[in-house]
């Protein structure tokens, strides 16, 4: 397991060289790209033309440029933004970065349980007039265009029913006379989530260690989740902060509803594939002569077995769904890395849109490794 | 003798696009109490759906129109599923055709077999199965160490033997073993079949051999009926079977195998089409392909009678009979 | 002169290749016909490119010619209305989906832009189809290094964050309709239809005719044209349109974004919209016709190319067929 770990790490790491060669050469040495910028200004003279281009270290060779970026990206040194100036590039994108990764976790997680299940039932189901009418759904929201699909949100929710903040990430009122910054809230949010998220984790693995009964193991997880989550919710409610916390989540439901909307359908949509061939294995028509319940087979034997090419498909569709991401954080005012990367861009601050872009990058492929090792987990075949 | 399973004139239909597909049509046989049978035929004739039907795992098109299926008296034909699952794998295990195919990649091994047992048995705990289990990878000889081994850490044979554990897991009344040993070379399958053999016989339970060898049958079923095109068209003990054969099928397939006992027979194929189910006539399916075929045999189908003792037939021109007749006459 | 009358009776070898693709078109056809997705979104284009190529021209040389008073101009780029008060204008008799704030008639734009987005879409999907084939081929072919780099580029145009990069990109260049389909073509290109068509030319290498064809002397390219090319063409053909979708959405997205340099464009008009403030808070219900036609006309054609895809698939993997 650890050596596999190992390997797609090694592997990770050569990928995230090549990624970010890519982007050098297609962003700063392309003709038209960086140099050009830099040095658009027409009343420039030849020396001042000569200085901007050793300041940014680009009268040197090629190659040598490209070391010395690769450097800068991996000591985390990324220039000064300008339109934030003097605030260096990577202190934007540490702000920032937590942001988008728990929207986008959030987002996932619903995304792919809603996938997984109602591409379980439909497969199960097959023939039904529910089958295609899901699919029908499926396939509209998987082909809706973004924006559309944010615009009926915010008109419904929003403007319609009026029940739903939109266009800020919080409610500037509220946060008129605080001594403290919305990111440390934020953060306090995010070691929250993460400790409930370990505590199930741990609760998961007593659960499994402890008992074989299904039933056994299910009385834990859930009695250990609530428990946690409980204490969770009770500590914000007696802090001070509790109110602001919830102010920063009352505005993430529709930014992540809009996430999970746009991507569930992919793992729907394979996962009925995968499970109708699934169903076709003899080990199913086994499960079933042992006289499991028709829900055991098609749970603990079909979905589970299924599940592998849906994962697969889903690191596929990461670019796709970073992609819906920073629709939605533009849109909904979110200010994670896509709408920095976005102002950066439309405001011309060229350090910070390429530090966001390598970062956005550097994310994807970790979410990528973290996906892996996840389908080590689940693929026994893979794990030894 | 007490009657395990009876199965009287079933009639299992898929239905498709093309038609009525009449894999089982009219079947009937017993099986004792410690009896083993045999039910030979060749591909596609429908060996198959009768254990799906018995086990009532039918596919989405499929369907029981007639007959009766009575394990222990009880019909199953009209249980509900409810009901169904409990004689599942407690009342009839089944060693499937494809026993390679028959584990779920993703769970050891051990804890499939111990599945079924606490499926069945809610009473034995986890410990007390684990250790039934060990017993039995014993007793196929398994070393119960590789209980926690995933599927696609077994060889083949490893994996067939692993299933037959699995079968006996609940202690049933009846076995199907539809062709176990299939994907096996010759000599893994027969010593397998002979293990199995000798189990089914020192637990003294009932048994189904599925096959479309009659060589490998005969070395281990009493009973043996003979399938053609959805019906059973001769059934009788193995010796009989194999001395005086009745339907020319049979005869022809006695031909058609290499002799068990190492005689150099010459391998003779029956000459024809395989049936095709789809829309069957109603005459005799084998008057095709039948040497003996009269007009009497292109109008209606043949009764099934017991024209000896023990021994059923559905054919108007039984043979050897016939001889052995006139011999005595 | 008795061979030349049976050649003469023969069909020529070119006529007789005509008949079998052609009754192999039927065959497929028939199928493609049985999914219903596949067909609703074949009339979706197909309404689609009527509206664009033909209903647009006819409008625009009849009713939409600007009149001699030079009132009103249903100019998709430069019109006006000096008839009316207010632009944006809801829906009416003479602008049957409104105005947009500059006061242009919208379904003028809507069906201006049409052939465009088509271009577009079919121009990119055209080129990734092109690069992915010939390197999807090549990889399963020859093997080896050659394979592994591919594919490993695959791998990384796979989760390559493509809008982001686009967005980037084009805050540097000046990005026109040709670019960006020749930036999507070729970066899709090395993506994962590569590893898709690899797959597929890797079951055909080792089919029989294959060998024999080598056997008499075949050279290597002259394989890759001939034979393995034709074998993969129909999987080519079916990413072609997942592909055009995936193109007209991300041209709808950066022109969205107002990042093109494009004078009209479905994405452009809700941009238009947007920055003017229309579809900001409560304003979102009441402009609907500024955000809604074009958000759904992006919406119907990506979706009538992907349920092309879909349909294409049932022909292409028998095995998602039905009974
Ligand atoms: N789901 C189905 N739908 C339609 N026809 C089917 C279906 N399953 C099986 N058949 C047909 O029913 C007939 C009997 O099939 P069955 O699997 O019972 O044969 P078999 O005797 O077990 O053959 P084999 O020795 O090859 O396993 C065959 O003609 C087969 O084509
Ligand atoms: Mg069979």
């Amino acid at each position: 397991m650890l050596k596999y770990v190992g390997k797609r790490l090694i592997q990770i790491l050569i990928l995230l060289v090549i990624y970010i060669a890519v982007i050098f050469f297609l962003l700063h040495a392309m003709p038209g790209g960086i140099k050009a910028m830099l040095t658009m200004n027409p009343n420039l003279t030849p020396q001042a033309r000569e200085a901007i281009l050793h300041a940014f270290g680009l009268d040197k060779s090629l190659w040598i440029q490209f070391l010395t970026y690769l450097k800068n990206v991996f000591t985390l040194n990324l220039g000064i933004s300008f339109s934030f100036y003097p605030t260096p590039v990577w202190n934007i994108i540490a702000e920032r970065l937590p942001r988008t990764i728990l929207l986008f976790t959030t987002a996932t997680l619903v995304s792919f349980f809603i996938g997984f299940s109602s591409g379980k039932s439909l497969a199960w189901k097959r023939g039904k007039a529910s089958e295609y009418v899901a699919t029908v759904i499926g396939v509209i929201t998987y082909t809706v265009f973004t924006p559309l699909l944010i615009f009926v949100f915010i008109w419904f929710f929003g403007a319609y029913l009026g029940i739903m903040p939109i266009n800020q990430f919080l409610n500037p009122d509220l946060w008129l006379k605080t001594n403290f910054t919305a990111q440390t809230i934020f953060l306090y949010l995010l070691l929250t989530i993460s400790l409930v998220g370990a505590a199930m984790l741990a609760a998961f693995a007593v659960a499994r260690k402890v008992s074989h009964k299904v039933k056994t193991r299910k009385i834990i997880f859930y009695t250990a989740t609530a428990i946690s989550s409980a204490f969770a919710v009770f500590w914000w409610a007696v802090s001070p902060y509790g109110i602001y916390g919830a102010d920063i989540l009352w505005h993430m439901v529709l930014p992540v509803l809009t996430v999970a909307v746009v991507s569930y359908a992919g793992t729907m949509l394979v996962m009925r594939d995968s499970m109708l061939e699934t169903i076709k294995e003899d080990f199913i028509t086994t499960a079933r002569a042992k006289g499991l319940p028709d829900k055991v087979v098609r749970d603990k034997h079909a979905a589970r077995t299924a599940m592998l090419p849906v994962i697969t498909n889903f690191v596929l569709s990461m670019g796709f769904v970073v992609s819906g991401g920073v629709i939605t954080e533009s849109l909904f005012s979110w200010p994670g890395m896509g709408m920095t990367l976005l102002n950066a861009t439309l405001g011309k601050d060229y350090p910070l849109a390429s530090g966001a872009l390598i970062f956005t990058g550097i994310f994807v492929l970790f979410a990528h490794l973290v996906v892996d090792i996840i389908y080590a987990f689940l693929d026994p075949r893979i794990r030894y | 003798m007490s009657a395990v399973l009876e199965v009287k004139d079933l009639k299992m239909y898929y239905s498709t696009k093309q038609g009525m597909v009449k894999a089982a049509d009219g079947i009937s046989f017993t099986v004792n109490q410690g009896e083993s049978m045999g039910l030979v035929g060749e591909s596609g004739c429908g060996k198959t759906s009768v254990s799906m039907s018995i086990m009532r795992l039918l596919a989405e098109n499929a369907k029981i129109v007639g007959g009766q299926i009575l394990f222990k008296g009880q019909d199953i034909v009209k249980l509900k599923e409810e009901e169904m699952n409990k004689i599942r794998w407690a009342g009839i295990a089944m060693i499937f055709q494809a026993a390679m195919n028959s584990l779920n990649p993703v769970y050891r091994v051990g804890d499939q077999i111990i599945e079924a047992i606490l499926a069945h048995e809610p009473d034995v705990t986890f410990e007390e199965a684990r250790e039934r289990v060990a017993e039995l990878y014993k007793l196929v000889g398994l070393d119960p160490k590789r209980m926690d081994n995933y599927p696609h850490e077994y060889s083949g044979g490893m994996k067939q033997r692993a299933v037959i554990a699995m079968s006996l897991a609940c202690n049933p009344d009846l076995i199907i073993a539809d062709e176990p040993t299939t994907a096996l070379d010759v000599i893994v399958q027969d010593m397998i079949l002979k293990e199995l053999s000798k189990i089914q016989k020192k637990l003294n339970m009932s048994m189904i051999y599925i096959s479309h060898d009659i060589a490998v049958i005969a070395e281990v079923a009493e009973k043996i009926a003979i399938m053609y095109s959805g019906k059973i068209v001769e059934l009788s003990d193995a010796v009989t079977i194999f001395k005086k054969p009745a339907h020319p099928y049979t005869v022809g397939l006695m031909s058609s195998f290499p002799s068990i006992h190492g005689e150099k027979k010459k391998l003779v194929t029956i000459p024809g089409e395989p049936p095709n189910l789809l829309n069957a006539p109603d005459h005799c399916r084998f008057a095709p392909r039948c040497p003996f075929a009269t007009k009497e045999c292109w109008e209606k189908t043949p009764p099934y009678e017991e024209i000896e003792p023990n021994h059923y037939v559905a054919c108007f021109h039984p043979q050897n009979l016939r001889k052995q007749v006139s011999i005595n006459g | 002169m008795a061979t030349k009358e049976i050649e003469g009776a023969l069909e020529s070898p070119l006529t007789i290749k005509m008949k079998l693709a052609w009754r192999s078109f039927k065959e497929n056809w028939k199928i493609f016909s049985e999914s219903k997705i596949g067909v609703l979104g074949l009339w979706i284009v197909i309404i689609f490119a009527i509206a664009g190529f033909i209903v647009y021209p006819i409008l625009a040389a009849t009713v939409w010619k600007p009149t001699l008073s030079g009132m009103v101009s249903y100019d998709p780029v430069t019109g006006y209305d000096f008839t009316q008060m207010l632009n944006p204008a809801p829906p009416s008799l003479h602008h049957l989906l409104g105005t947009d704030p500059l006061g242009r008639d919208v379904l003028a734009q809507l069906l201006y832009s049409t052939p465009r987005e088509f271009a577009l879409g079919i121009l990119a999907a055209l080129i990734t189809v092109f690069i992915g084939t010939i390197i999807g081929t090549v990889s399963a072919y020859y093997g080896g290094a050659v394979d592994t780099f591919f594919m490993r580029l695959a791998d990384l145009v796979l989760l390559f964050p493509f809008i982001p990069f686009l967005i980037v990109l084009s805050g540097m260049i000046q990005i026109d309709l040709f670019r960006l389909a020749l930036i999507i073509g070729l970066i899709s290109g090395f993506g994962g239809i590569t590893i898709v068509l690899r797959s597929q030319a890797m079951i055909v290498k080792v089919k029989p005719f294959i060998e024999s064809a080598k056997v008499s002397g075949a050279s290597n390219p002259y394989l890759i044209v001939n034979h393995i090319i034709p074998n993969v063409m129909p999987l080519s053909f079916l990413y072609m349109m997942f592909n055009v979708t995936g193109a007209i959405f991300s041209e709808a997205v950066l022109s969205f974004f107002g990042l093109l340099n494009i004078k009209m464009s479905w994405g452009l008009m809700i941009y238009t919209a947007d920055t003017a403030g229309y579809i900001v808070g409560s304003n979102i219900g009441h402009y609907w016709w500024l955000w809604l036609p074009p958000g759904a006309a992006i919406t119907l054609l990506c979706g009538a190319f992907y349920f092309i895809g879909r349909g294409l698939d049932e022909v292409v993997n028998p095995r998602l067929r039905r009974r």
